[in-house]
């Protein structure tokens, strides 16, 4: 399974009005190429979407916020995953996509292979992780999906994916636009002095 | 030293709700302060740059939040703030413990990091001001009127002393 079909997959599980972070690379561009526009899609700041996942989530208890990940990615800011783990946010969802690689610089290696993702995962202290591969059936992974974004809870669902890359098109946006269009799709005024409910 | 209720209640009238960050043993009474405060949650973070991520997807949330460290870690945030904060221009209030100076340049781990701090922060061009005691308020307000102005991040250095009980 390439990567931009496991996101077309989260595509049809979507409502609408989840809040989506994206990392860098590949992965940012598959998910302005795939899935609903807009949405957070970070250039840099490799290691940090579950941190920014993380903040949003505590802005907008309302909201659903998903952070998609490669592994590369998550194994950067692993430390993320204790403190999502200590606040257990039940609106923060995080959808890893492991190719085993460093795929935008050149398909380098990670150490993904060596991981026992669930049992790293529970033991940090989230229960709720699944994992598949992509010998598994289109619709085990629907549903999977299904679960991770629709039911309460912070989830983590690790997918693991191919390594093939389809060529995609850079965001012709700005981060600056990236911004002012991802606030005003959840009518966020950057100004307001609204307190949050925690 | 600066009354720590007024300083949280001051932060907590300009609508910042959240605190997060790495500690250090100068800013130890004002984090105890502020997990007695009621109105502004701190989230303990595992580094400085996941705080600073933290508080930019809060701010990106369209809410306040400042970022607490030691001057240490703030070796370790370098691309959180040129390719997340700036690139992104999130306004950001950033207090940063100024170790290694006069107080405890003989503690090795600080004094070279104390040399080159503020140096650090101009390469970086992260605006930067000294909190003093006498007159914090008006420095706040100046270092808040330019994280507005310009939608980008700003830096309280804390010295000893600055922020305790």
């Amino acid at each position: 399974m390439k990567c931009s079909e496991a996101v077309s997959q989260l595509r049809d599980v979507l409502r609408g009005d989840e809040m989506i972070v994206s990392s860098n690379g590949h992965i940012s561009r598959v998910a302005y190429h795939f899935l609903p526009r807009p949405q957070l899609y970070l250039r840099g700041s490799m290691g940090l979407p579950m941190a920014v996942g993380l903040g949003l989530a505590l802005a907008h208890q309302h909201k659903t916020i998903i952070v998609l990940t490669g592994d590369g990615n998550f194994l950067m800011g692993l430390g993320s995953v204790t403190t999502i783990s200590y606040l257990s946010p039940p609106n923060l969802k995080i959808i890893i996509l492991d190719n085993e690689a460093y795929a935008t610089t050149g398909g380098q290696e990670t150490v993904s292979t060596a991981i026992d993702y669930p049992s790293m995962i529970q033991g940090m202290g989230i229960t709720a992780v699944k994992s598949t591969d992509p010998h598994e059936a289109k619709d085990k992974l629907n549903k999977l999906l299904e679960q991770t974004i629709c039911e309460p809870g912070p989830k983590i669902l690790h997918i693991k994916i191919g390594k093939e890359m389809i060529p995609l098109d850079y965001i012709p946006w700005h981060p600056v636009r990236i911004c002012l269009n991802f606030k005003k799709q959840h009518n966020i005024n950057s100004k307001t002095e609204e307190k949050n409910d925690v | 030293m600066i009354n720590l209720d007024e300083f949280l209640e001051y932060l907590d009238s300009l609508g910042f709700s959240l605190g997060t960050g790495v500690p250090c043993s100068y800013f130890k009474d004002l984090l105890l302060a502020i997990n007695e405060y009621d109105d502004i949650l701190y989230v303990p973070a595992t580094r400085e740059d996941e705080a600073v991520g933290i508080a930019c997807g809060f701010s990106l949330g369209g809410k306040k939040a400042f970022v607490i460290m030691q001057n240490s870690g703030f070796a370790n945030i370098g691309d959180a703030l040129t390719s997340l904060v700036q690139l992104y221009e999130v306004p950001l209030l950033i207090f940063i413990s100024y170790r290694g100076l006069e107080d405890d340049d003989d503690l090795p781990e600080h004094s070279l990091m104390g040399k080159v701090t503020e140096g650090v922060l101009r390469a970086y061009k992260i605006p930067y001001w000294i909190l003093m005691e006498h007159r914090w308020k008006a420095i706040l307000e100046k270092a808040l009127h330019k994280m507005t102005q310009t939608s980008l991040p700003v830096c309280l250095l804390v010295k000893n002393g600055v922020l305790c009980k």
